[in-house]
């Protein structure tokens, strides 16, 4: 099971080992190992036939499904990098993402047929949709999956690459007004897999959830650990994510063994979904990672759950995750927020202050990573990269590199880091990272709007909310319902603000800056 | 106003935030985006308001929110409309 160094590796040996355990399961639907290695072979050799060669990127543009994860073993094993697009994001978004990396293989479906149509209203660069019928405003080459499927009888073949090749790219929020891609290579991805394997045991008697979608790297722990233990896999569709009783039975019906989420979506299962009269006894763990997890809220649901055990898991996507904290019992009279923990075996961690010198223990610094879960760099940003990654002598030889993670920590007395928040203006809202730059941006972005703040507001739930204070032109007569309309083309839907407020100045700092400090502090007390 | 068409208007002007300008009855709310977690949180709460009753959470169930008719059929079974 070790021997493995590619992703699609794992069904192979799962497959080889339990060719008849559910890999996959995702509403009726379910794919057995020898089934989901069977179908993403007939994948990956409709794409090699379409011209797919290794390195390229191929896109996977559909809700979340069997077939979607069926595209992404497929993607792999014909040694091209996958990149899951948001199929909720603007269209405009997905176009930028398909000809900023050069996609022009998509696997999609039907379902995607309108947001499709718009996409080919401007030039994208796509040669072939996977998973769709040919219609006449779709300019490529269209094979639907009944034709995939014909190809069920090929060779089993995956592509000669090797582990520093690139395996995936999510794109997230940047701050320059544009999404970004995080480049993963198979080695990186399975870095983090293999760990936490280990760290959970996982087996192929655990039933783990799929909450989190494609491209939110928390699915690389949902889709990877569980294949490499042969465990199944239950994706969890979009809708149910949304409807916290659906999903509590959801968890109930599948004996979820092991779950993994963002706070927030716990957090609506506490409040909404009536836990106590559900049968959760299969739950053994239950992984958060995200944004912080209140510590209140996080006790009320340890105490529903009291056989579940809980554990923190740290890391922006660019590492993975780094550091991990198995929650103890929490005390009933403190609200300390629980340290992000220790580093993940085979991760170097160094915390450094602005001059790049390590601080002593116990000092606030930023939280540097080496080792083998670290990205590549940023997607065709050479100078994102540069800025991100801190190359730096190890045991007084070794030249390797560090990535700035931009989160202030400070070590603790008992070896674990506490989380005191960013260096820069990136925020979480509902376990999404946004940069509130991309925001004022697409504001900006209005003929009509002079001048934007955005600022996160804490929602009670552990979570922020984005509100955002807007000075028009004068004589502009639009309304707040409009900005939210423009926003909405140009940003994903977590990132568009609940609230916009038109005003006729700021507060204003000593310089004349916008204080947004004030702002947000002004829109809490309210 | 039709019960489908106050709840379509609501969603096309509150929840879909420019997704969508026109919220056919069927449209699959949830699998298409249209509404995210906040959202229905916010439909709930209309819907307690507009129509004078009270949504147990064990009725926020995919079968009764995943269309403007099947929130519709749903309303009908709780009371006379």
């Amino acid at each position: 099971m070790n021997s493995i160094f590619l992703l699609p590796q794992a069904i192979l040996e799962s497959a080889e080992r339990y060719p008849n355990h559910d890999a996959i399961r995702c509403s009726s639907k379910c794919l057995t190992y020898q089934e989901l290695v069977t179908q993403a072979n007939s994948v990956a050799r409709v794409l090699t036939a379409e011209g797919v060669r290794p390195g390229d990127r191929v896109g996977i543009y559909l809700n979340k499904s069997v077939e979607a994860v069926t595209g992404i073993y497929g993607a792999m094993m014909a040694g091209a990098v996958y990149v899951p697009l948001d199929p909720f994001a603007p269209v405009a978004r997905v176009r930028f993402v398909i000809r900023d990396c050069g996609i022009r293989h998509l696997v999609t479906s039907e379902g995607k047929a309108a947001q499709l149509e718009e996409l080919f209203q401007e030039e994208t660069g796509l040669q072939c949709l996977i998973g769709v019928a040919p219609r006449e405003t779709f300019p490529t080459r269209c094979i639907p999956w009944n034709e995939v499927q014909q190809l069920a009888h090929e060779p089993l073949r995956v592509a000669r690459i090797t582990e520093q090749d690139l395996a995936y790219i999510l794109y997230t929020s940047g701050s320059t007004g544009t999404p970004k891609g995080i480049m993963h290579t198979h080695r990186s991805g399975l870095s983090f897999a293999q760990w936490a394997v280990n760290t959970y045991a996982v087996c192929h008697e655990d039933v783990l959830s799929n909450h989190a979608p494609f491209h939110f790297d928390l699915s690389t722990f949902d889709l990877y650990a569980g294949a490499i233990a042969g465990a199944t896999t239950v994706v969890i569709p979009e809708a149910v994510t949304r409807l916290p009783v659906s999903l509590a039975k959801l968890m109930e019906s599948e004996r979820i063994s092991i779950w993994y989420s963002v706070p927030f979506a716990l957090i609506q299962l506490m409040e909404h979904a009536n836990l106590p009269s559900r049968d959760l006894s299969a739950l053994r763990w239950v992984l958060f990672a995200g944004e912080p997890f209140p510590t209140k809220h996080l006790r009320a649901i340890m105490n529903l759950l009291p056989h579940a055990r809980f554990s923190n898991l740290y890391g922006p996507t660019e590492t993975n995750v780094c550091t991990y904290y198995h929650v103890p019992p929490l005390p009933p009279d403190s609200d300390e927020p629980i340290p992000i923990g220790e580093p993940c075996a085979n991760v170097e961690d160094l915390v450094v202050d602005a001059e790049n010198n390590p601080v002593a223990p116990g000092e606030v610094g930023e939280l540097l990573i080496r080792g083998g879960v670290v990205m590549q760099g940023y997607w065709g940003r050479p100078d994102l990269t540069e800025r991100g990654f801190y190359i730096r002598t190890s045991h007084g030889f070794l030249k390797d590199i560090f990535y700035r993670t931009g989160d202030l920590v400070q070590l603790l007395p008992d070896g674990n880091y506490r989380f005191l928040g960013r260096k820069d203006r990136q925020i979480k809202t509902r376990g999404y990272r946004v940069e509130l730059d991309e925001i004022e941006t697409a504001l900006l972005s209005h003929p009509l709007v002079h001048e934007a703040a955005v600022y996160p507001v804490p929602d009670g739930q552990g979570s922020n909310l984005i509100e955002a204070g807007v000075i028009l032109k004068p004589d502009a007569n639009i309304t707040p319902a409009d900005l939210v309309e423009h926003v909405a083309k140009r940003l994903p839907p977590y990132a568009v603000p609940a609230k916009i407020i038109l005003t006729d100045d700021f507060p204003r700092t000593s310089t004349g800056k916008i204080n947004r400090r004030e702002l947000q502090e002004r829109a809490a007390a309210r | 106003m039709s019960t489908e068409a106050i709840l379509a208007e609501y969603i096309e002007k509150e929840l879909a935030k420019g997704r969508k300008s026109r919220i056919g009855y069927d449209d699959d709310l949830l699998s298409e985006g249209i509404i995210d977690s906040l959202g229905i949180l916010q439909l709930v709460a209309f819907i307690e308001d507009q129509f004078g009753i009270h949504i147990e959470d064990e009725d926020v169930v995919l079968e009764n929110f995943m269309s403007v008719s099947a929130l519709t059929r749903y309303l009908q079974s709780r009371k006379p409309v």
